[in-house]
């Protein structure tokens, strides 16, 4: 090594800019195949799966969206038909209260109208039991004066006027 | 996440204990030897130490680490030399096609040889191509090789460690892309959520290039660009991640690599480039034609200055890195050789974090610079494909003029919108929105 030393020739220093014709040549054909087996193989279904999958996460948070907006319009109309519902009920409520007012106002009225009617009708009862039980006093009074007055005579007069007698001083006599 | 970066920080910690282990095996005999003995045996030790008074290195320093060349460097474990494939003018005339197993095959079979460093066209003697063959640093693999007879080499073919990154990069971007295709095309991620760190991972990068890389800069036109732009990521991400590992290479870190890559997005960009965006760049519409002789080549140059402006921004940034990443740890063992054992062991304090620290760093450089070569690729692409509404051609010449009052009426909106610029729905002038409120109160009183 010592020996041999004076004839070598020292190394050249390497040099960071060296042209390379040959290196630009393989790293342009390594690239190209590289690009054109990652272009069909694997960007292309890469940002096609991407895409695809980005297309269906917006169509399903539309989706979402719309069904969410659908969800709370229904519960907007079940909100809006309990508080009908509810104030139907309500409404039904008060007229039949208000119904049932009336018809026991009404039962009152016709109760107490039956009542004034009964009272009538025996009030009418009495004046005609009265009136039957006078006119039958009447004839019975008239027969017992007749008699009376037949066996105080003694003779008896004709039937008929003696009734037109009697009668006629029944009807003198004040009425009640 | 939280899982992720502990993973990340055991890779990390890993790598450096991998890292610094085998260097740290060798700096103990290196230090001794360079007290007992000087020169012989220091030169037995390769790249980090002083080489100032040795003969040969093989491996000299920090920047050969970075440099390109045709072994993978397996130290301590040895080197692996690459396939030779050389593309040749022959003797006759003709073009030849010549392949060798490695360069010590080329040399031996007597048809190549060593070019001489410093004076072009001149080989190395035949005793110093045979000592360099026999030196334990493997020194024949830093020459340049030539053609030992008639004949030139057109181009050199060979199979360079950058070379294998790009290829090691290609093989895992492709097994990992087709690996998570595998599951969309599954349904997985489809019908359902992604599953798994991994699929995750990818599907977040994917999605974040496509919203907000791609469709900001290209627009409607997105589709037909996001599969480059994609590739492009994931391939410089996945080339600066390599480096970071223990025996790592940066393909990204050579510039016929990014300069290759940046060549995509230029032809891209021309090949889209829409009449309009030519007629822009050769005869930009609105400008006195005394400017256009100055304006039409900056544009031109522009044009080629871009994609330089990537490659070199990613080739600087991640061939950086790596300089300042062994020149930390090398700080260690310059320590060792200048001060000796006891200042290089407690220098370790201060390299050992540094490197993490700057470890660090790169992870996330990795990211950002890969995400930084997208986004302006993107960005070239988008303005060369842009459609203008307001075009200034002669057809818009009545716009042109109504445009002019434009600015005005968004100051005069800004105006009406502030309160702090007198009364309102009175109408600027002129000038701009920082002088225009000692205009208003000029002109305002007056007419009010």
């Amino acid at each position: 090594m010592l020996f041999a030393s004076f004839a070598l020739q020292e190394t050249p220093a390497p040099s960071l800019l060296e042209p390379n014709v040959g290196l630009v040549f393989w790293t342009a054909v390594v690239f190209l195949a590289v690009l054109g087996i990652l272009w069909k193989y694997a960007w292309g279904p890469i940002t096609d799966a991407l895409e695809e999958r980005e297309e269906r996460i917006d169509a399903s948070m539309t989706k979402a969206e719309r069904a969410l907006e659908e969800a709370k319009q229904i519960q907007a109309e079940n909100e809006k038909n309990r508080r009908e519902a509810e104030q139907e009920a309500r409404q039904i409520l008060r007229e039949a209260r208000e119904e049932a007012e009336q018809l026991r106002e009404e039962e009152k009225q016709q109760t107490r109208q039956e009542l004034q009617e009964m009272k009538e009708q025996a009030r009418a009862d009495i004046e005609r039991e009265k009136e039957n039980a006078l006119s039958e006093l009447r004839s019975e009074v008239a027969d017992l004066a007749i008699e009376a007055a037949g066996k105080i005579i003694g003779e008896n007069l004709d039937e008929p006027r003696q009734r037109r007698l009697v009668d006629d001083f029944i009807d003198d006599l004040p009425r009640n | 996440m939280t899982t992720l970066l502990r993973r990340s920080l055991a890779v990390l910690a890993a790598g450096l204990v991998l890292a610094v282990a085998p260097a740290a095996a060798q700096s103990a005999p290196d230090s001794e030897s360079a007290q007992q003995h000087s020169n012989a045996q220091q030169s037995s030790h390769g790249g980090e130490g002083d080489h100032a008074e040795e003969e040969n290195t093989g491996n000299p320093g920090a920047v050969s680490h970075s440099a390109d060349g045709n072994y993978l460097n397996f130290e301590p474990f040895g080197i692996v030399e690459l396939p030779r494939l050389f593309l040749t003018n022959t003797a006759g005339g003709g073009i030849g096609f010549e392949a060798f197993g490695s360069s010590k095959a080329a040399l031996k079979s007597g048809e190549y040889t060593l070019a001489h460093p410093d004076s072009a066209g001149a080989s190395l003697t035949d005793t110093q191509v045979q000592d360099a063959l026999a030196s334990s640093h493997h020194d024949y693999l830093y020459f340049t090789m030539q053609k030992a007879g008639a004949g030139s080499i057109l181009v050199d073919f060979s199979i360079t460690r950058h070379l294998v990154a790009v290829f090691a990069t290609a093989l895992l971007l492709v097994i990992l892309a087709l690996g998570v295709a595998r599951r969309y095309k599954r349904g997985l991620g489809r019908e359902e959520a992604p599953r798994g760190t991994w699929q995750n991972m990818v599907e977040v990068m994917i999605v974040f290039m496509r919203d907000e890389v791609a469709k900001p800069a290209l627009g409607r036109h997105y589709k037909s660009y996001l599969p480059y732009l994609l590739t492009v990521f994931f391939f410089i991400l996945i080339g600066n991640l390599l480096g970071l590992l223990p025996w790592g290479i940066t393909a990204t870190s050579n510039i016929m690599v990014t300069g290759t890559l940046a060549l995509f997005t230029f032809l891209i960009t021309q090949f889209s480039g829409t009449a309009e965006y030519w007629k822009h760049t050769l005869n930009p519409p609105g400008v006195p034609w005394f400017v256009k002789p100055f304006l039409v080549p900056a544009e031109i140059i522009g044009l080629f200055t871009k994609p330089l402006a990537l490659a070199f921004r990613l080739f600087g940034n991640m061939m950086s890195g790596h300089i300042v990443l062994i020149s930390m740890i090398g700080l260690i063992f310059i320590f060792t050789a200048q001060f000796g054992v006891g200042i290089g062991t407690g220098s370790i304090i201060v390299s050992v974090p540094l490197t993490i620290f700057m470890y660090g760093i790169k992870l996330a450089v990795s990211f950002i610079q890969a995400y930084i070569f997208v986004i302006l690729s993107a960005l070239f692409i988008g303005l060369a494909i842009e459609e203008h509404e307001d075009q200034h051609d002669e057809v818009d010449e009545t716009e042109a003029v109504e445009a002019g009052s434009r600015p005005h009426d968004d100051i005069d909106g800004f105006m009406d919108r502030s309160e702090h610029f007198g009364p309102q729905g009175k109408r600027m002038v002129s000038g701009d929105g920082e002088t225009a409120p000692a205009g208003q109160t000029a002109i305002s009183q007056p007419a009010g």
